[in-house]
């Protein structure tokens, strides 16, 4: 019996043993990376879902139709991590994907070769007037200096093709309730009185809540105050780990945020403003009677709205600039952020690609599409909150990036959360400024 | 725990001959029992339910009220949802993906597991206890601190963007689990069975193949449904060893279907339904496997 | 569709190159002298699972161990910093404490849960029905489960309508909505109830397949001694799944230490409901690769004497068999 089972698996065996070896050499050669098909394929990674990707397949159409190449889009939502991964380990890595937002991976990845300039992608010519009509505050560092993280330029030369822009710190208002003209200064904003607007409830609206980002909206709110407060040298420090949390300035800040989310001032007190979600948290603006006057939020706010309430921009709701806090000197700054693209592999399909992001004709379909506002100054909106916010970021002496973004993760995920804790206990302040300093002190360091 | 031919619980606990009045009475002391068990099928149920419900509402709808709702007019049912889902390109090749990497990857676990615990369990050797020790001690290591190993290793052996990649990944950081729970049941098998085999003449490959293998189907089917669900619902080891391969599983198409805001996130609740749907078909194939009976006839007293 | 090939060849070829490695490999060793075979025998079995567990998990491990003695930059030695920093750092320490929680809470009860269940739903004739009603949270995704429960936690301002299930139940009675996730007394022990309702499917059916094992002649036994339910279920039934409840109770310790998903997904440990595998996943995206080593090897070595508590009642199973 042993015999026959024995007999019989021998033959299987080489059976099998035969197919595997044929089988690992087929897959080997077929599917690892497009290495020889690089001029007609190109890899892109990219943080976008949903709608988001919905309008960059669009931008996309035109480009596949005229020259072929076939554009493999992947969702990533974790693209730094593993490309991270992919260079520490030497395997191959997309063609083009969001660069890292840390400095220090910038520079890092930048000295191992594994970022590629723009200027190669792009040839001098349209490097040159990518550079002319882009918002000079997303491809310029400020003068005297050749480096700027931030932006992906280091050593002179850019790493970052700039793509898409928000502009965020903008007061969004129900027209047929706020009837008033926009406060010019925070003071003013805080003394006004809701009840005389359709008897609405409180000034503000807020969410914070948005899964394992939670924070970040209370993040835009306070960054937009302190750069106005403080000024754009003090901020950009604080990014940095520079200046410290519990210094006078940044104090301050929380301070004044604080008045923001105070019981009295927002919808709902204190734990609504931590329980909703940022996209309904400008839904009360629009209820009977309005729970709110003014929700803070970025442009790309607006398409919620509509969403959610069926509303439409200019005629039902618009948005005014942040007023100023009593600083003239600061009223340039303006708080804005932006989506990229960098070149991790000097294909010809992956130049043509990032060549043709770069030209109005494929911005231009993402400013039809709305939602966005596109990195080129001269594109036109149809949609006129759209228009003005663009204008707003035309006349910005500083686009300056949100902070929490460009810390440290660890450094972020603290900073957040103090502002989700302050939101609940006010009168933890203190101790929560204390502890961002002891996350500062050891974020920053290498060990 | 030895194996032998059985009859039901109830069979034994109700026997011929009982008049209407003993079986009504058995049935009221029972009803705790159903009491206890409808409670917790309670809790377990309602929220997965209102999940469903919810995926086939339309979107304002759930946020604006509880899914409770639907169950009064107007009920509001849509299938925008699913719709989203289907429509994202290049989904219904991933769902074809994700089971391409499911199921040979199950199956290569499973049999280096079965093998290996029966090793565990039935064989002395020096450094055995040591050796499990680490092997099970494994599961505890974060799985992002193998990456970058990992993928220089198959960088080495030219598999890295492969669906083999995936396989012997999963294979690797299931192993630890399943030696565990294996070692656990087959050194739990009578001794007897293995010794009157040997007196008959039986090698250890019959003696594994033909004894251990067959009486452990109930823990190799419980196995089997974990082993398939956790890498059913994988994200991260399909991220990572497939970079830059087009050929991508469900989990991580469905993530393009939430914008980087988190907008949208309504639609993940059909992608949440249809995702659940083959782990929960094949637990209720295998649940035939969770039957008294199954390890009958093969062993005297 | 060479994919669709290469999957169905190595579903049906492994298991097929496995049985030929076995029944050859068996039949080279039967042909050696007795005392070699026994010595190479239990080698030439565990090899490919010994294998995998080396490139897989010994090598990264070992690797794991060395980082967490250097800096993030792998450029300097810094000694015992990064374990230093773990245990003292008021974060990772908060992390520790709600671990602890979810290591006392969640393992307990799910196995305790996933036991009284295999037990009661053993005595049904609809137990199928109820197992899969039981079972559905399990192959429910993190991501999944937090759209779930953020629909049960849910919170709207006090006086407008509650959209989320508890607070909706606990309006009927006249309550205020409660913010589950926000409120310190109530978010770790929501998140841990998340965590305990996603795994006691788990616990259940291990344990059921366990506890189908066990004949009814030695129940019969019992009852014709005179031993009413509680008692069968107390001495004779939990005694002979004590092994595998030590294993599910083992693999949930496990579980709770790595608690990730639904705390990440949920709150990312806001308002102090950080966990460890939370806290190194921040470190981690930073690029801080030595401390997030020093955690892991924490972990192994926090492990380890459980591990040592398995290989002891291993060693009793075969004392006694």
């Amino acid at each position: 019996m042993a015999e026959v089972f024995a007999r019989l698996s021998s033959r299987a065996i080489a059976l099998g043993l035969g197919t595997l070896l044929l089988v690992a050499a087929c897959s080997t050669g077929g599917t690892t990376g497009n290495q020889g098909a690089s001029s007609t394929d190109v890899t892109v990674w990219t943080a976008w879902g949903g709608d988001e990707l919905k309008a960059f397949r669009d931008v996309l159409k035109p480009f596949t139709d005229k020259t072929g190449i076939k554009v493999h889009i992947t969702t990533n939502r974790d693209s730094t991590n593993q490309i991270a991964n992919g260079i520490a380990a030497g395997t191959d890595l997309p063609d083009v994907a969001p660069g890292p937002t840390d400095p220090t991976q910038v520079k890092s990845w930048v000295s191992k070769g594994a970022l590629k300039p723009i200027e190669t992608a792009l040839g001098s010519d349209q490097f040159k007037s990518y550079i002319d009509n882009t918002y000079p505050a997303l491809t310029t560092p400020p003068s005297g200096q050749s480096d700027n993280p931030y932006i992906g330029v280091i050593n002179g030369k850019h790493y970052f093709l700039m793509v898409k822009t928000q502009v965020k710190g903008l007061f969004w208002y129900n027209k047929k309730v706020f009837t008033g003209t926009a406060p010019k200064t925070f003071d003013e904003l805080l003394a006004l009185n809701p009840s005389q607007y359709g008897g609405a409830k409180n000034i503000f609206c807020a969410g914070f809540e948005s899964g394992a980002a939670s924070g970040w909206p209370a993040s835009d709110q306070i960054d937009n105050i302190i750069m106005r407060q403080s000024g754009d040298q003090i901020y950009t420090n604080w990014i940095q780990g520079k200046v410290k949390f519990t210094d006078p300035a940044i104090k301050l800040g929380y301070q004044t945020f604080l008045k923001e989310v105070s019981g009295s001032t927002v919808f709902g007190g204190s734990n609504t403003a931590l329980s909703t979600n940022f996209a309904k948290a400008g839904d009360p603006l629009f209820n009977s009677p309005p729970g709110c006057l003014f929700l803070e939020q970025a442009t790309f706010i607006a398409n919620f709205f509509h969403q959610n309430k069926g509303v439409t921009a200019g005629t039902d709701f618009d948005f005014f600039a942040h007023p100023s806090m009593g600083k003239t000197e600061f009223d340039g700054n303006v708080n804005g952020f932006y989506d990229q693209f960098s070149m991790y592999n000097d294909t010809p399909a992956a130049r043509q690609l990032l060549q043709y992001l770069a030209t109005k004709d494929a911005q231009q379909i993402w400013a039809n599409a709305g939602g966005t506002l596109g990195a080129i100054k001269t594109l036109t909106y149809n949609d006129p909150i759209y228009k003005r916010a663009a204008e707003i970021a035309n006349g910005a002496k500083n686009l300056l990036v949100t902070a929490g973004d460009f810390m440290p993760s660890d450094m972020q995920k603290a900073f957040w959360q103090s502002l989700l804790n302050v939101t609940r206990d006010p009168g933890s302040l203190d101790s929560q400024l204390k502890h961002l300093d002891q996350v500062q002190a050891a974020a920053y360091t290498t060990s | 725990m030895s194996a032998e031919q059985v009859t039901t619980r109830r069979e034994s606990a109700v026997g011929a001959g009982v008049s209407t009045l003993d079986r009504l009475g058995y049935r009221l002391q029972r009803l705790p029992l159903h009491l206890v068990i409808i409670i917790f099928c309670a809790i377990w149920l309602v929220p997965t339910v209102g999940m469903i419900i919810n995926s086939f509402r339309g979107v304002s709808d759930m946020g604006n009220s509880g899914w409770w709702t639907t169950l009064f007019p107007p009920h509001g049912f849509t299938l925008e949802s699913y719709q989203q889902v289907l429509a994202i390109e290049g989904v219904t090749p991933s769902i074809l993906y994700s089971v391409l990497i499911t199921i040979p990857a199950t199956v290569i676990q499973l049999a280096i597991a079965t093998m290996g615990a029966y090793a565990f369990a039935w064989m002395n050797f020096p450094g055995r206890n040591l050796f499990f020790i680490v092997i099970v001690g494994l599961m505890v290591v974060p799985i992002q601190m193998t990456l970058i190993p990992v993928l220089q290793f198959f960088q080495l052996i030219h598999l890295n963007g492969t669906i083999m990649a995936v396989w012997l990944a999963h294979s690797g950081y299931g192993l630890p689990f399943e030696v565990f729970l294996l070692r656990n049941y087959l050194g739990g098998l009578p001794r007897e069975i293995f010794e009157s085999a040997e007196v008959d003449g039986a090698g250890h490959s019959v003696r594994f193949l033909r004894i251990a293998v067959p009486m452990t189907i109930p823990a190799i089917a419980s196995l089997t449904i974990f082993v398939f669900l956790g890498i059913w619902n994988d994200l991260l080891v399909a991220l990572t060893f497939l970079g830059t391969s087009p050929y991508r599983p469900f989990t991580v198409v469905i993530t393009g279907l939430v914008t980087s805001l988190g907008g949208g996130w309504q639609f993940l609740t059909a992608a949440a339904v249809l995702q659940m749907a083959l782990p929960l078909a094949v637990f209720i194939f295998l649940q035939r496997y969770f039957v008294r009976g199954i390890t009958s006839g093969s062993v005297k007293g | 569709m060479d994919q669709i090939i290469t999957a169905a060849v190595a579903v049906v070829a492994v298991p097929l190159v496995l049985l030929g490695y076995i029944v050859l490999g068996e039949r080279v060793i039967e042909a050696l002298p007795d005392r070699l075979q026994v010595a190479i025998r239990p080698y030439f079995w565990a090899l490919p699972a010994i294998g995998f567990a080396t490139i897989f998990m010994i090598y990264p491990l070992v690797r794991t161990v060395i980082i967490s003695f250097r800096n993030s930059e792998d450029s300097d030695w810094i000694g015992f910093a990064n374990y230093k920093y773990f245990f003292t750092f008021p974060d990772t320490l908060t992390s520790l404490r709600n671990s602890l929680l979810w290591l006392i809470f969640y393992t307990s009860i799910s196995v305790i849960l996933g036991l009284v269940i295999a037990i009661l739903l053993d005595r049904v004739r609809y137990e199928s029905l109820a197992k899969i009603a039981i079972f559905l949270p399990v192959p429910i995704s993190a991501v999944a489960a937090s759209i779930i429960w953020k629909f049960m936690f849910d919170y709207q301002a006090p006086g407008t309508p509650q959209t989320g299930t508890l607070n909706a139940l606990i309006g009927t009675i006249g309550h205020e909505p409660v913010a589950w996730l926000i409120n310190s007394t109530t978010n770790n022990a929501a998140l841990i109830f998340v965590g305990i309702w996603t795994v006691t499917g788990f616990c259940m059916v291990i344990i059921s397949a366990s506890l189908k094992a066990i004949s009814t002649e030695v129940l019969e036994a019992a009852r014709m001694d005179g031993a009413n339910e509680f008692q069968i279920v107390r001495l004779v039934v939990t005694p002979l799944l004590w092994p595998t409840i030590t294993v599910v109770g083992t693999t949930m310790i496990i579980n709770a230490l790595k608690t990730f998903d639904i705390v990440y997904v949920m709150t990312n440990g806001a308002y102090d409901t950080d966990v460890i595998a939370t806290q190194m996943f921040s470190q981690l995206q930073h690029s801080h690769y030595g401390r997030a080593a020093a955690v892991g090897v924490v972990l192994f070595i926090a492990i380890v004497p459980l591990l040592v508590v398995n290989i002891r009642r291993f060693q009793q199973q075969e004392e006694q068999r």
